[in-house]
């Protein structure tokens, strides 16, 4: 079961290392190179700013035909994370593709922290409080980087 | 003294005589030749000046590429050299735009007729001639005066003169070294395509210019690098095929990736049919470009390749289940408990996730070069959407249909069965029109006979008739189309490649009919099977009703 690591995987890892993207690290386990420990920071104005989010990835046998297996390890109030950590974002359910990769998939989860979309939810609470009370929901949002997502 | 010489002067002439034999040369000869086929040259940034440039000049105009592009016979050519589109008539499928025209090619060895949606600008190649554009107008502006001249070489496909053999010469004189200057001269249009020419040069210039060659090709080859790259496997494209849409990927990587969804990767366009990558062409270009640029690389690439595909691919690799029939794009539902089939599950689930699964055969007809076996020798690959362990240790799994093979070869592992495959896929889409022009123009029947009718119909009627026959059966409230059905197989697809195994898939007829769609090759066969399904249904003749199960067991 110890096939060995795609270059592709291989390739994408040293590309993540060599040419960092800011605000976002993504460092494999020394005994799983599949396996990922990813860190997001909260994009500025927004209300996660400031907030670190630890989040683990996955990169099952058949990627990159099918997406990485990503989820918070942070908990976060957001209309598109629920209480697991799963995430509702298309690219990692129909509308992946091959030609994506890890970089891709954490700039486009840093961006779903700058833009939440309570009309496509996956924690249904969160989103009801979002569309009725949004500045409220906000400020729940920004409590809770507080309380949770601070670096350590 | 004389003894010594003796033995020194016959040693001597054995070994001139063997030297200077015919024989001896003749043996030798092959040899080389092997040898220069097994590893292609790369080619020298000086020495080989005019077979680089000859590497992206194109064969109509004789210019470098100017927008690019890449024909389905792989052959390419610039936009504005592509030949005036005229209308074809028999051609209804696919029906988009685009495919209604066609152009003829200009390639003598091709000569086919190309769709105009088929002929779109090659992002990779036409990428790799704007950095090949760039590198070159930066060497130009450093250049200095000295200027390399060029010799065109007479020949009957490039007289020089009013006679084939005319003693007048032609000269160019063009600054950068061999390569920029060679360059420089086919942008001007001065380079036939298929000149030869020489480079006289003083002996005292030679090694200067040599110099500047070798940085302008290593100037290139450094900002060729990231657009030779494949977009799935991230190596050095090895055997690429060009998709309608325009872009490159490895052969193999195409195939995975058709495997599972039928968008392009890259632009995430519908490749409207699942294309038969055996027969596609290479895309003869940028494989020729990467065998004179980097042949070393891409033969280490190609020997770690076909190593992978070996412990593969090797004998009798593949899960067999023998158990039921599926479908390509259709789910299957099982329910696993026996621990033999637990176990390859299992181990599906460690790899790729994919079985193959076989239709049981009852009657142990004989099937091709296996003869009487317990399954019907063609499937469909089916990949592992999910699974759920009940309590008592059985396993409910949700699979969908990848791509349909046949069995070559089986033995069993562990009490189940394994074989090694062929993937069975369908022609290339000009093939498929070509077979529906040619059906539809033949002269039409007398009515009655059902199988000359069904030939006669377009691929696009043959669909509509299908999806017809459905809605009528929709508003009939047909119990084979309730809810249920849909929810699990979907609403009827408009996609014709697809359509017959969802009607398939829902249809409660015998698995022995549904079965004829395992091994076509034509989206049009397909069709035509299943409107014989209709065909006999509406006549009242046939109808051999039998559950469709959507959980199957064994
Ligand atoms: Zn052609
Ligand atoms: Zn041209
Ligand atoms: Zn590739
Ligand atoms: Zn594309």
């Amino acid at each position: 079961m110890s096939a060995p690591l795609p270059k592709r995987i291989i390739k994408e890892t040293e590309r993540l290392q060599n040419e960092p993207v800011p605000g976002i690290s993504a460092q494999p386990h020394d005994d799983n190179a599949r396996y990922f420990d990813v860190m997001v920071e909260g994009p500025g104005g927004s209300c996660y700013e400031g907030g670190v989010f630890n989040l683990e990835l996955f990169l099952p046998d058949d990627y990159p035909m099918c997406p990485p297996r990503i989820r918070f390890l942070t908990r976060i109030y957001h209309p598109n994370i629920d209480r697991l950590g799963r995430i509702c974002l298309d690219v990692l359910k129909n509308n992946w593709s091959p030609a994506l990769q890890i970089r891709t998939i954490l700039l486009s989860i840093q961006a779903l922290l700058g833009a939440p979309n309570p009309e496509d939810p996956l924690n249904e609470a969160v989103a009801k409080q979002w569309k009725e009370n949004q500045s409220e929901a906000i400020e729940t949002a920004r409590e809770w980087t507080k309380l949770y997502a601070q670096k350590n | 003294m004389n003894v010594i010489d003796s033995v020194g002067l016959s040693d001597f002439g054995a070994e001139g005589e063997e030297d200077s034999s015919d024989t001896s040369s003749a043996l030798m000869r092959p040899d080389e030749q092997l040898e220069e086929k097994s590893a292609p040259a790369i080619l020298a940034a000086h020495d080989d000046a005019r077979a680089l440039v000859r590497l992206v000049q194109c064969q109509l105009c004789s210019k470098p590429f100017r927008l690019p592009v890449t024909l389905p016979c792989g052959h390419s050519l610039c936009r504005d050299c592509l030949p005036e589109a005229h209308e074809r008539e028999h051609v209804s499928y696919p029906d988009i735009p685009g495919r209604r025209k066609a152009l003829q090619c200009p390639f003598e060895d091709c000569d086919e007729e190309h769709a105009t949606a088929d002929c779109n600008v090659d992002v990779t190649l036409n990428k790799i001639m704007e950095a090949i554009v760039d590198v070159v107008a930066k060497h130009t502006s450093i250049a200095g005066d000295t200027p390399t001249t060029m010799e065109v070489i007479s020949s009957w496909d490039n007289p020089t003169g009013i006679l084939p053999s005319s003693e007048k010469t032609i000269y160019h004189q063009l600054p950068g070294g061999r390569l920029i200057a060679t360059f420089t001269l086919a942008a001007q249009g001065k380079l036939g395509y298929n000149t030869e020419l020489n480079y006289p040069i003083e002996s005292s210039a030679e090694e200067s210019e040599r110099a500047v060659d070798d940085t302008v090709l290593s100037d290139l080859l450094e900002s060729l690098r990231k657009e030779v790259d494949c977009h799935v496997c991230y190596n050095l494209m090895l055997d690429p095929v060009t998709t309608f849409c325009g872009h490159t990927l490895c052969r193999r990587c195409l195939e995975r990736v058709l495997d599972h969804s039928l968008h392009c990767p890259v632009c995430r366009r519908t490749l409207v049919i699942q294309p038969s990558l055996k027969t596609q062409p290479t895309n003869k270009t940028l494989d020729n470009l990467l065998k004179g640029l980097c042949a070393e690389a891409l033969a280490a690439r190609a020997e770690a390749f076909a190593q992978e595909e070996d412990e593969e691919q090797g004998d009798l690799k593949t899960p067999l289940f023998v158990c039921t029939l599926g479908f390509p794009n259709q789910p299957t539902f099982l329910r696993i408990f026996e621990p033999r089939y637990r176990l390859m599950l299992r181990r599906a689930m460690e790899t790729n996730r994919e079985f193959g699964m076989l239709m049981y055969n009852r009657y142990l007809e004989p099937q091709g070069d296996l003869g009487p076996v317990h399954f019907y020798h063609y499937g469909t690959m089916l990949h592992i959407v999910q699974t759920q362990t009940l309590s008592d240790g059985t396993s409910l799994i949700e699979t969908r249909g990848l791509y349909r093979f046949r069995v070559k070869a089986h033995g069993t592992r562990d009490g189940y069965s394994v074989g090694s495959i062929e993937r069975i896929e369908d022609v290339t889409l000009e093939e498929e029109e070509r077979i529906e022009a040619e059906e539809t123009s033949l002269p039409p029947v007398e009515m009655g006979d059902m199988v000359d009718e069904i030939a006669r119909m377009s691929t696009h009627n043959l669909l509509e008739m299908g999806r017809a026959f459905v809605a009528r059966m929709q508003s009939r409230s047909a119990s084979w189309l309730q809810q249920r059905v849909l929810d699990i197989h979907g609403q009827p697809p408009s996609d014709a490649a697809l359509f017959p195994y969802w009607f398939a898939s829902v249809l409660p007829i015998s698995d022995e009919e549904k079965y004829k769609l395992l091994s076509t090759t034509t989206v049009r066969a397909r069709l035509k099977v299943t409107a014989s399904w209709i065909r006999r249904i509406e006549s009242q003749r046939w109808y051999a009703p039998s559950p469709s199960p959507s959980v199957q067991s064994e």
